[in-house]
């Protein structure tokens, strides 16, 4: 396995063209800090276009409706108009709130979210960092999240959030197993947990169609895992089928009832960044990372991290919510033993095949 | 460069900017205090009773297994990422015999639990009551 040589990643980059590296740790952290000022802004950028915007314009699309369309071209300018006017709003804090963890919660859930993105390898060279445990850090982090929804629903004093923070950790213990172990059996194939060898073994051709050589994308190579992964990624963002924490007919809006102006801001945006989170990791794992013909790296990133947000709202338009028993019964009955099937057949394939 | 310099610049980062989107909340917004609208929200009704209320002993027994099957993913990932070269060096027996034993006892506790219902969903028994008389 040749593998190509090891990118320079974006602090490098930053302390190269700067010249920041030669002030020593401090020069290196400015750098750094630089680096994920970017990253945190791009992913920010992401977010503020899918929530006020697109999510409204693709549900309306499902729906055979309109959506926003009076500000701007497309209703575009409603982004910053959405922004002043939810950070503008009144912050009310209910009586008898937990009050330094009602005010925690919101952070934990945006903050995490963010910290997710720093070892996505995102093409062109933006790539925050590096180690070799990637995969098993952004499972961490990403697991964070739920931390956050559970103490929103238990500080809030609300019998609604409480429910929906109690059914957020259910669903997120259920269905993280599963999607854990799904990707181990990519592993199994690539046999780093380095995110940036994890998109360099997937670049190596898998068969060739008319002269068109088709890259072994573990989403060609293991089309079952694929599946699984999304099933359980579309649960551990919480949307639908999954979208049982929230569940707006029958709890209201779960943790975030409670949740006005700036925190409820935090909260949304911590779940938009969740889903490209989702999103991001699917891409590393089954979608060869930014690989692609032609167009530069990053953007091949944004279209495949876009294309499973689109894949997320198309659920949310199109599938009924399953109830809570039935979460729990798909999750422990189905997905986990599906996925150890698929583990204990990856490993009987790969060791008779391949290895 | 090192690694985690990079990781520990994101999370103060990431730290930072909801801070920041707060203290900017913070000049905007207005500051109306009144009664009536801090009361929590129950559908309009006046709220009753407390919020640390008795719920479905499911929870627990859902999060005991996940701790389980949490720690087996911990010993799942360092075989994967060795397994090809184990294969290679000391034949697929070895490499993966034990690793199989390992997930059937784990897929044993998982019958033991289902079979003994703790990933039922419980109901309370007057659903069950009218689930019994429907």
């Amino acid at each position: 396995m040749v593998l190509p040589l090891q990118e320079v990643l974006l602090p490098d980059r930053i302390a190269d063209l700067t010249g920041l590296g030669q002030f020593g740790a401090l020069g290196e952290f400015v750098a750094a800090f630089l680096a994920a000022f970017v990253i945190a802004n791009l992913m920010l950028a992401m977010s503020g276009v899918a929530g006020p915007w697109a999510k409204r314009k693709i549900t309306a699309a499902f729906t055979d409706r309109i959506a926003v369309n009076r500000i701007g071209p497309f209703g575009l300018l409603i982004i910053p108009a959405a922004a002043v006017q939810l950070l503008a709003k009144e912050l009310i804090i209910p009586e008898g709130v937990d009050r330094p963890a009602y005010d925690l919660a919101p952070l934990v859930i945006a903050s995490s979210a963010m910290l997710g993105f720093a070892v996505i390898p995102m093409g062109s060279g933006i790539h925050l960092a590096d180690p070799e445990t990637g995969l098993v850090v952004v499972f961490a982090i990403a697991s964070i999240a739920s931390l956050g929804l559970a103490t929103a629903g238990y500080a809030s004093n609300n019998k609604y959030s409480m429910l929906g923070g109690l059914r957020a950790v259910a669903q997120n213990v259920a269905y993280e197993i599963p999607l854990i172990v799904t990707a181990a059996s990519v592993v199994i194939f690539a046999g780093t947990l380095q995110m940036s060898e994890i998109v360099a073994v997937q670049a190596e051709p898998l068969f060739s169609v008319a002269g068109v050589s088709i890259p072994s994308w573990y989403a060609f190579v293991n089309p079952f895992a694929f599946v699984l992964f999304m099933a359980a990624n579309l649960a551990e963002v919480g949307r639908n089928p999954f979208d049982v924490p929230e569940a707006p007919t029958e709890i209201v809006a779960g943790y975030q009832t409670e949740y006005s102006s700036v925190y409820f801001v935090l909260i949304y945006l911590g779940e938009f960044l969740h889903i490209f989170l989702g999103g991001a990791i699917v891409t590393t794992l089954f979608l060869g990372g930014p690989a692609g013909p032609v167009l530069p790296g990053i953007v091949w990133f944004i279209i495949k991290i876009w294309a499973i947000f689109l894949f997320t709202q198309w659920a949310r338009s199109a599938l009924p919510r399953v109830r809570i028993d039935q979460l729990i019964e798909i999750g422990w009955k189905g997905m986990l033993v599906l996925s150890f099937a698929n583990l204990v057949l990856t490993a009987i394939i790969v060791g008779v095949f391949i290895a | 460069m090192n690694t985690w310099i990079a990781v520990g610049a994101l999370a103060l980062v990431g730290v930072l900017i909801p801070l920041g989107m707060m203290a900017v909340s913070a000049l905007l917004r207005p500051t109306v205090p009144e009664q009536g609208k801090r009361s929590i929200y129950e559908s309009g009704e006046i709220p009753t009773g407390t919020t640390r209320i008795r719920f479905n002993i499911q929870y627990y027994m859902v999060a005991l297994l996940f701790l389980v099957f949490d720690i087996e993913t911990v010993f799942i990932f360092p075989w994967t990422v060795i397994y090809s070269d184990a294969v290679a060096q000391v034949g697929l027996l070895h490499a993966l015999g034990p690793m199989l034993v390992f997930i059937a006892v784990l897929v044993a506790a998982l019958i033991w639990a289902w079979r003994n219902g703790a990933v039922q969903w419980i109901k309370s028994p007057e659903s069950s009551k009218r689930s019994r008389l429907q």
